[in-house]
């Protein structure tokens, strides 16, 4: 598995389509697409987004995110950078700031490469 | 030495914080600056005792004045966290009070008595949200906090979903 991370539009998904020759179809939208496409995609946008429907579904993001670096573990997931804000005073953004939080810590810890784009650089912070 | 520890929510910090004190020999003191009102902050306090259990730390509850703390000579401090100390000093009596030549003293304080000193604050600025001044306030005395503890640290960290990047010196 490999993460691809930073704040909103630094240019993660280009690197992804250039690093990897993604096409757009092969880039899941976590934030629209099937839950069950994520075990099967090559890439995975947005998956703060994903965290945010399990939520709203009351699933179990770190269950789900478990299962998905088991079954998927060639997928390049983009997850965005929230938690670094003032404390939300909506409970329900202050579970998904936390949850997108511990959903990240797994997929780097499984993750054999982690890059985290700043200004559309590309940092290597794990592998 | 000092190392200062940051990042955004959930980011691993504590955990990285504490590991850096698995060698260390010594009397090691947990400054702990959350109040434990409310559901939320009793369960947070919860899940950060049960991480530290069993490694030895002494917990002081200190909300505010971390400079009046008595401390024994080369012992292991760590800081948790600045986001709440910073909010204690500055909310206390209503109106917003500039807290950071306060905290930086008390950072200071620490730092001449402890063999090893970890402080763990946070990223608050990054939501680009424009908030009402208290909170305005707020992030702009965290942002300062942040760039003075980190003149006064050796190493600086910054945790991103679990992975410490170093930002001053080599990782500790």
């Amino acid at each position: 598995m490999i993460m691809i991370t930073g704040g909103a539009f630094q240019g993660k998904k280009e690197y992804a389509k250039k690093r990897f020759g993604f096409s757009n179809e092969d880039i899941l939208n976590g934030g629209s697409c099937d839950l069950d496409a994520v075990f099967n995609a090559k890439c995975v946008t947005d998956y703060q987004l994903t965290v945010k429907r399990l939520l709203e579904e009351n699933a179990d993001p770190n269950e789900f995110t478990r299962r998905l670096c088991r079954e998927n573990s060639d997928a390049v997931i983009i997850i965005n950078e929230i938690g670094g804000g003032i404390i939300p005073i909506e409970k329900s953004e202050r579970i998904w700031r936390e949850e997108t939080g511990r959903a990240g810590c797994i997929i780097a810890e499984n993750s054999r490469e982690v890059i985290r784009l700043v200004c559309g650089i590309p940092v290597k912070i794990k592998g | 030495m000092t190392v200062l520890v940051t990042g955004g929510a959930k980011c691993g910090k504590s955990h990285f914080a504490e590991m850096l004190f698995s060698g260390f020999e010594g009397r090691k003191l947990y400054i702990a600056t959350m109040q434990p009102y409310g559901e939320e902050a009793f369960a947070a306090i919860e899940r950060h005792r049960k991480l530290r259990s069993g490694k030895g730390f002494e917990t002081v509850e200190k909300y505010t004045d971390i400079d009046e703390i008595n401390l024994p000579e080369s012992c292991g401090i760590l800081l948790e966290c600045t986001a709440n100390l910073c909010a204690n000093e500055m909310f206390k009596d209503g109106e917003p009070v500039d807290p950071t030549d306060k905290i930086l003293c008390g950072f200071r304080h620490l730092k001449s008595r402890a063999k090893l000193l970890v402080i763990v604050t946070n990223e608050v600025g990054n939501d680009g949200v424009v908030y009402e001044k208290g909170t305005a306030k707020y992030i702009e005395a965290m942002g300062e906090i942040n760039r003075r503890a980190a003149k006064l640290a050796d190493r600086v960290v910054e945790c991103v979903y679990g992975i410490p990047v170093p930002l001053k010196g080599e990782l500790p």
